[in-house]
C-alpha cells in the first residue's frame, strides 16, 4: 500500500541574517542564512503529497544559505537548501568579466514509488459450470518492501570568452544523473495459466550528459557555431532474474485437454531468465549552426548528425536533422517568421528467431515446424517535415494582429499498417492579437486549428511487425481442413489499427492584464483545447480542456509583492476503450 | 543594509543574468544626449538607486556611462525633459517584438539568444522586460523562476499540482529544465526528434530496442502529460483504460476475482464466470503489471504468438 506523508510545515525562523557591506557600488557582498526546520507526519491523506519526501516521522533540521558578492567585474553567488538527508540544493555561479561564466549545481530528491500488491490479479473462469478454466495467480515475494528512488544530479557548465575578437566562445557542460534506490521487478510466467510474481530490483543508473561547443562571429552579422553532444547510459545494479515454469494448460487437468497444446505456445519454460533489464546505450550527436543576415532579414540554420547506439545488442540508429528559421521585415510595421524543420530517421532491423510451432491441438501436427521467425522493421526509420510561417503586423500603436499557417507531415517507413497509415499530414493555422493601452491595459487572444489526416495508429497491438498478414493468410490457405479458428488467426483477427490520435484539434486563448493603480493589478484570462477523432479507425475520441484563471498582484513597496490567484482547470477526455472479442 | 530573507537560490539568476556582463560589450550609445541621471532623478525614484542595480553597478564601472546611464537604454531625454511628455521617450517595457527586446540584445551578445528572434516567446510578444525586472536592485524581493512562468501558463501551474506531476510545486525542478525560454537548443538535447528532450534525462526509455512500442517512438506525449495528470505516472488516462483506447483486453481481466492468491482447481469456490461485476473488476488491471516493458525491450517475451513482442520483459 503506498503510503502518503503530510507535511506539517512548522517552518521556523530561529535566525535569519541579512548584512550587506557596499563599500562602493563595485565591491559589495550580502549574505543570508536561514535556519529552521519542519515536521513529517503519515496519514492517509489524498493527495499523494509524499511522493517527493522523504518518508519518515520525524522533525528535520532546514536551513537554507545565500550569499552574493561582488568584486569589481568579477560576481560570486552560492545559494544551498538543505530540506533533509536526500533533499538538498546547492548552487555556485562564478562570473568574471565577460571572460567566464562558470556554474556548479547539485540536485538531489527522493520519489517514492510505491508498490503494487497485485491483487487483482486473482482469477478463475469456469468452463461449462464446471471448475476449470484459465487461471490468473500472483504471489509478492518482497512484501514490505518500501520502493524509493534517490535522484541526484551534478551540473556544470562554463563559457569560455577565448577572443574579444570574432566573439569566439568556448562552451562546455557536464550533467551527471545517478538513481540509485529500489524499485519493483514484475514478471509474468504462463505455467498454469499465468503466473505473475513481483520482488524487488536494485536501481543504480548514471546517465552521463556531455556538451562542447564552439562559436564565433564571423561577421559583425554573421556568426557559426559547432557543438559536440554526448549521452551514456548504463545500470550497475545487478539483474533480475524470474522463473519460467514447465507450462501447463488447465485444461490439461479438469477437461482432459493436451499439455502440449498450451507449451506449443510457448518461447520457453522451465528456465530462469533475466527480466527488467536496461541495457546500456550510449549517444554521440554534432551539430552545426549558422546564422546571420540576409537582405534586411535575420536567418539560422542548423544542421546535426546523432548516432545512438543499444551496446547490449549492438543496434543502433540515426537521425539527421536540419533547421532554417528567418525572420524578414515586410516593412516597418509587419515582420515574416518563417521556420522549416526536417529530420531523417533510421534504425537497424533484426532479425528475430523464434522456435518452431509445436502443433499440440487436432490438425496441428502438420504446422509442427512452421516457422515463426521475422524481421522485425523498425518504428523509428521515418521522414519528418513541418514548415511554418508567421506574419505579425503591428495595425497601431494598440492593436497588433498574426497570422501562422504550416504544414508537416510524417512519413513512416515501415509501419505496420497498410496504405493510409503510413504517412501523416497535418495543417496548422493560427491567428493571434494584442492589444494595448498604455502600460495600464493589455490583452491578447489567440485562436489556432490543426487538421490531421492520418494521425499516428497503434498498427495491430501486440502483433507490430510487417508480414503478420501473409504469415495469417498462409496459414489460413494451408490449413482448409481445420474445423476451428487458430490461435494465431485469431492474434490476427483481434488487433486492428486504431488511433487515440485527434483528427480535429481546436485551441483557445484570451488573457487580460489591468495595472487598477500602481500598486494593484489584476489578470484574468482563459484557455483550452478541443479535439477529435470521428474517423473510422477510431473509437470516436475526443478530449476538452476549459481553465480559467484570475490573478490580483499587489506590491506595496519594491520589496514586498503579493499575487492571490485562483486557476480551475477543467479536462474531458473520451476514450472508449476496445474490449477482446475472443477467448484467447 | 538591506532586508533580505527569503532570497530563493535560483531566482537569483534573473539578476545574474542582466548583471553578467560576460553577453556582451556595452554598445556606443548613440542614442545618449548626455542628460545626467541626476535629472531624471528629479522625477523618478529609480534613477536615484538605479546605481545599486545589476545595471548600475556594471555602468558604474565607466565614469562616462555612470552618468547617463538612463539614456542608453531610453534615448534622449531632452525632449522628454522639456515636454514631460512620455511619448517623447523610449520605453522598452511598452515596446514589442519590433523593438525592444532587439535594444537589450545590443549589448546582451550571448550566443544563447541567437534565436530570439524566431522564439515563440518573442513571436508571441513578450518582451524582456515581461520577465526581467530591468531596474531591480540586489536587494528587490525576487519572484522565483518558476512563479514567474506561472504567471502567464496558469495552465501549467494548474496540471504541476495534479495528484502525479514532476516536482515543480516542490521546488525540484524548473521549467528551464526542459524549455528554453529564449528559443533555441536546449542543453543536453542532441536531436531534434521527437522524444529526445524526454530522453535526454530518461535515457533508459530511447532504445533502440529489439522490440519496439511504437508510441514510444512516435511521441512521448501519446500517453504522457509531463507537467501532471490525475493518473499515476503522468499518463494522460488510466490504466488499463488507456492501453485499452488502441489494444483489446485479455480475457484474463474478464473474469471473477477471487480470495486468496492461490486454490487448486477443483475448489468450487472459484468457479465463476464473466460477468458484469468482472469487467469492473477487469477494469481496475493494469496492464503494465504483466507487460512491464512498456518503454521497449531486448528480451522477447514468453509467447511465440506475438513474436516474443509482447514486452513482459
Amino acid at each position: 500500500m503506498k503510503r502518503y506523508v503530510l507535511m506539517i510545515a512548522v517552518a521556523l525562523t530561529l535566525c535569519a541574517v541579512s548584512v550587506g557591506a557596499q563599500t562602493d557600488t563595485t565591491a559589495f557582498d550580502r549574505y543570508s542564512l536561514w535556519l529552521g526546520g519542519h515536521y513529517t507526519d503519515f496519514n492517509d491523506y489524498a493527495k499523494k503529497v509524499g511522493e517527493y519526501r522523504l518518508i519518515d516521522d520525524n522533525v528535520f533540521g532546514e536551513f537554507r544559505l545565500d550569499l552574493l558578492s561582488r568584486r569589481g567585474s568579477t560576481l560570486f553567488s552560492l545559494n544551498g537548501h538543505f530540506f533533509d538527508e536526500k533533499n538538498i540544493l546547492g548552487q555556485v555561479n562564478v562570473t568574471t568579466g565577460n571572460r567566464l561564466a562558470a556554474s556548479f549545481q547539485y540536485r538531489s530528491l527522493v520519489h517514492q514509488l510505491g508498490q503494487d500488491l497485485l491483487s487483482n490479479l486473482a482469477a478463475r473462469e469456469a468452463i461449462n459450470g464446471a471448475p476449470g478454466g484459465k487461471m490468473l495467480t500472483h504471489e509478492i515475494l518482497d512484501p514490505g518492501a518500501d520502493y524509493n528512488i534517490h535522484r541526484q544530479e551534478v551540473l556544470s557548465t562554463f563559457d569560455v570568452l577565448l577572443s574579444e575578437r570574432g566573439n569566439v566562445h568556448m562552451v562546455a557542460a557536464h550533467r551527471m544523473i545517478l538513481r540509485e534506490g529500489t524499485d519493483q521487478s514484475r514478471s509474468v510466467s504462463h505455467c498454469f495459466s499465468c503466473h505473475a510474481e513481483s520482488r524487488t530490483r536494485q536501481v543504480q543508473n548514471t546517465t552521463h550528459n556531455l556538451e562542447l561547443g564552439l562559436q564565433a562571429d564571423l561577421t559583425e552579422d554573421k556568426t557559426i557555431g559547432y557543438r559536440f553532444g554526448y549521452r551514456q547510459f548504463k545500470s550497475d545494479a545487478p539483474d533480475a532474474y524470474a522463473p519460467y515454469d514447465d507450462a501447463k494448460h488447465p485444461t490439461a487437468i479438469t477437461n482432459a485437454g493436451t499439455e502440449a497444446e498450451f507449451d506449443s505456445r510457448q518461447a520457453y519454460e522451465d528456465t530462469t531468465l533475466r527480466v527488467n533489464a536496461l541495457p546500456q546505450t550510449e549517444k554521440m550527436s554534432h551539430r552545426v549552426r549558422f546564422k546571420g543576415n540576409l537582405g534586411k532579414g535575420r536567418f539560422s540554420t542548423a544542421l546535426g548528425y546523432a548516432r545512438t547506439e543499444n551496446q547490449e545488442t549492438d543496434l543502433s540508429s540515426d537521425a539527421v536533422t536540419g533547421t532554417i528559421n528567418y525572420s524578414h521585415p515586410l516593412g516597418d510595421q509587419t515582420r515574416l517568421v518563417a521556420k522549416v524543420y526536417a529530420a531523417r530517421q533510421e534504425a537497424d532491423d533484426p532479425f528475430i528467431d523464434l522456435p518452431t510451432y509445436r502443433a499440440g491441438r487436432p490438425g496441428g501436427a502438420a504446422f509442427a515446424n512452421l516457422e515463426f521467425d521475422y524481421t522485425r522493421y523498425s518504428v523509428i526509420d521515418r521522414t519528418h517535415a513541418r514548415a511554418t510561417a508567421e506574419v505579425i503586423h503591428r495595425l497601431n500603436p494598440r492593436w497588433t494582429v498574426s497570422v501562422l499557417g504550416g504544414y508537416e507531415m510524417i512519413d513512416r517507413d515501415d509501419y505496420p499498417v497498410a496504405d493510409d497509415g503510413l504517412q501523416t499530414k497535418r495543417f496548422i493555422g493560427q491567428i493571434g492579437a494584442r492589444f494595448r493601452k498604455g502600460l495600464n491595459y493589455s490583452s491578447r487572444m489567440k485562436y489556432r486549428f490543426e487538421k490531421t489526416s492520418d494521425p499516428f495508429v497503434s498498427g495491430r497491438g501486440l502483433f507490430e511487425y510487417p508480414g503478420v498478414d501473409s504469415l495469417a493468410r498462409d496459414w489460413n490457405g494451408t490449413g482448409a481442413t481445420f474445423g476451428f479458428i487458430f490461435y494465431h488467426d485469431r492474434e490476427d483477427l483481434r488487433y486492428q489499427a486504431i488511433t487515440t490520435e485527434p483528427t480535429d484539434f481546436h485551441q483557445f486563448e484570451w488573457n487580460s492584464n489591468w495595472q487598477a493603480t500602481p500598486k494593484v493589478g489584476l489578470s484574468i484570462g482563459v484557455r483550452g483545447f478541443y479535439d477529435k477523432n470521428s474517423d473510422l479507425d477510431s473509437l470516436d475520441v475526443s478530449h476538452f480542456s476549459f481553465i480559467p484563471n484570475l490573478n490580483v498582484n499587489l506590491t506595496p513597496s519594491d520589496k514586498l509583492a503579493a499575487t492571490v490567484g485562483y486557476t480551475y482547470n477543467h479536462y474531458k477526455s473520451r476514450g472508449p476503450v476496445s474490449v477482446a472479442l475472443f477467448d484467447g | 543594509m538591506g532586508c533580505f530573507l527569503k532570497g530563493e537560490g535560483r531566482a537569483m539568476r534573473l539578476v545574474l543574468l542582466l548583471a553578467v556582463p560576460s553577453f556582451g560589450l556595452f554598445f556606443a550609445g548613440n542614442l545618449s544626449a548626455g542628460v545626467a541621471n541626476s535629472a531624471c532623478a528629479d522625477c523618478h525614484e529609480l534613477s536615484e538607486t538605479f546605481h545599486k542595480t545589476p545595471h548600475g553597478v556594471y555602468f558604474s564601472q565607466d565614469a562616462d556611462l555612470a552618468e547617463a546611464s538612463c539614456e542608453k537604454c531610453h534615448g534622449s531625454a531632452v525632449d522628454h525633459l522639456n515636454s514631460g511628455d512620455p511619448k517623447d521617450i523610449l520605453n522598452p517595457a511598452k515596446m514589442d517584438q519590433f523593438g525592444s527586446s532587439f535594444l537589450c540584445l545590443n549589448c546582451h551578445k550571448g550566443h544563447q539568444f541567437d534565436e530570439w528572434a524566431f522564439s515563440a516567446h518573442n513571436t508571441a510578444g513578450v518582451k524582456c522586460a515581461s520577465c526581467h525586472t530591468i531596474h531591480a536592485d540586489y536587494t528587490a524581493e525576487k519572484t522565483s523562476e518558476t512563479e514567474m512562468c506561472f504567471g502567464c501558463h496558469s495552465e501549467v501551474r494548474a496540471s504541476t499540482f495534479m495528484p502525479s506531476h514532476h516536482p515543480i510545486a516542490e521546488g525540484k525542478l524548473t521549467c528551464r529544465d526542459c524549455h528554453n525560454v529564449h528559443g533555441g537548443e536546449t542543453m543536453f538535447v542532441e536531436d531534434q526528434t521527437a522524444g529526445e528532450l524526454c530522453y535526454s534525462c530518461h535515457a533508459e526509455k530511447e532504445g533502440p530496442f529489439v522490440y519496439e512500442h511504437a508510441p514510444v517512438q512516435e511521441d512521448c506525449m501519446i500517453c504522457h502529460s509531463p507537467h501532471g495528470t490525475v493518473a499515476d505516472n503522468l499518463l494522460k488516462q488510466s490504466e488499463p483504460a488507456l492501453c485499452l483506447n488502441c489494444h483489446s483486453m485479455h480475457f484474463h481481466a474478464t473474469v471473477e476475482g477471487v480470495e486468496g492468491t492461490f486454490i487448486p482447481p477443483a475448489e468450487p469456490d472459484r468457479v465463476t464466470e464473466s460477468t458484469l461485476g468482472a469487467w469492473k473488476s477487469g477494469m481496475l488491471t493494469k496492464c503494465s503489471q504483466c507487460h512491464t516493458a512498456v518503454h521497449g525491450s531486448d528480451l522477447p517475451s514468453q509467447t511465440i504468438s506475438t513474436g516474443g513482442n509482447a514486452l513482459t520483459r
